[in-house]
């Protein structure tokens, strides 16, 4: 095989897998990001900790708030959905940060197996 | 009213035929709830998959592993699955699988988490359904570790027919609504026949899935949209398909998948997966990684 193909079928195999890698990362950072508080399912972006936080800064303690499913929900306790939201978002972002990192130095499917 | 066990649980059915064994693999998915979910786990079997258990395994695995166990002895409907491993290797075995909708019967628990014993639980992430508002929980869709959607008859029933419902994944209570969900999913099941020429899906196969899609689809009103059930807010059910392949494990949770492409078998990437639950359909491939999985958990 002409040796340049070779080297960029090695090449296209490696992008395949790690763009798969990366969309792996990417559901499970989505799934860490879900929170359910008082019945309601809240996704932990930026969007809604900013909303969130507005109504706090407000003075606002209670509220009803449109969840990620379209049911409205009384939040009695705004600054406790808050602290569940800035948690989730931390933990899913930080475990985003690491697997990431690890997949930015690997350059070749060897190293991203750990072979 | 009904004092049960345990507030919490997970069930595994686990029958055991002439070329798997059930059982041996559902102690591997059992010692993974409890280390990620830290649940007590209930086996139901049959006498002849019990008796093998004890003769197979060491008690203090058993008793560690499951805090429960069922024994029935329901007639199953034969059921003849080609099973593959690997695209290049096929069997076929009787799959006893009729009586998984009377999980609401044997369960010993008030909130329950039906699992097949081929779905391992790598993170903690189904808890959170048990504080959930739904009633009963079941994944809607799915895809491959390849993160690719599965074959068009395992996302619909017939090319214009229903959406498909998973019951790898079957999270229920004790209300009203679970009860007539299970007891639909029961009227589904004895009159298969019916429902196969009713909503167009293939036959040979005796599928749990076809019925519980099909109870999800009378009990919304012969709609698409419903509101009662859950659909683990629409995640997706992760397949590793019974023609991909595990090549290694290190530790407990990073494995090293070989996943085949669907459409040109030959063509296969490497996946390395960790901290993520897991659908493992190949059960030879889980079979042979058994030992090693059960030593990294005495480590």
């Amino acid at each position: 095989m002409d040796e340049r193909l070779e080297q960029a079928l090695e090449f296209s195999n490696y992008a395949l897998t790690i763009n798969n890698q990366k969309r792996n990362i990417r559901n499970r950072v989505a799934q860490l990001q879900i929170v359910h508080y008082v019945g309601g399912v809240f996704l932990a972006d930026h969007t809604t900790i900013s909303f969130v936080k507005t109504l706090i800064d407000m003075k606002h303690t209670k509220f009803i708030i449109i969840d990620n499913k379209n049911n409205p929900i009384t939040v009695k306790n705004i600054k406790e959905l808050l602290e569940k939201l800035i948690e989730a978002y931390i933990s899913a972002t930080t475990e985003f940060d690491i697997e990431n990192e690890k997949l930015k130095k690997a350059r070749n499917i060897k190293k991203i197996m750990d072979w | 009213m009904i004092e049960y066990s345990d507030k919490k649980g997970v069930c595994f059915f686990a029958y055991n035929n002439s070329q798997i064994d059930y059982v041996k693999i559902a102690i591997l998915a059992a010692k993974y709830v409890k280390k990620n979910l830290n649940l007590p786990v209930c086996l139901i079997t049959n006498e002849g998959s019990e008796s093998w258990l004890e003769e197979s395994q060491p008690k203090k695995v058993i008793n560690e592993s499951f805090d429960y166990i069922v024994i029935t002895n329901d007639e199953m409907k034969q059921n003849n699955r080609r099973h593959f491993d690997s695209p290049w290797t096929n069997f076929s075995a009787q799959f006893n699988n009729s009586n998984k909708h009377k999980i609401y019967e044997y369960s010993p628990f008030e909130q329950t988490l039906l699992l097949d014993i081929d779905y391992i639980v790598k993170t903690d992430t189904l808890l959170k359904y048990f504080n959930g508002q739904h009633p009963v929980c079941m994944f809607d869709n799915a895809m491959s570790v390849r993160n690719e959607l599965p074959n068009e008859r395992e996302r619909f029933l017939y090319d214009a027919g229903i959406k498909m419902w998973w019951s790898t994944v079957v999270y229920f209570d004790r209300s009203d609504y679970s009860e007539l969900f299970f007891n639909t999913w029961a009227h589904v099941a004895d009159n298969y026949e019916f429902y196969q020429y009713l909503y167009n899906f293939p036959s040979k196969l005796f599928r749990t899935d076809y019925c519980v899609s099909i109870a999800v689809h009378i009990l919304a009103g012969m709609q698409d949209n419903q509101t009662h059930l859950g659909n683990f807010d629409n995640t997706a059910l992760v397949n590793v398909s019974q023609k991909d392949d595990i090549i290694e494990t290190h530790g407990l949770n990073d494995w090293t998948i070989l996943a085949h492409d669907q459409t040109e078998e030959w063509k296969n990437i490497l996946v390395r997966l960790d901290k993520q639950d897991i659908h493992v359909m190949n059960k030879r491939a889980l079979d042979r990684v058994t030992a090693n999985l059960m030593e990294a958990f005495n480590d």
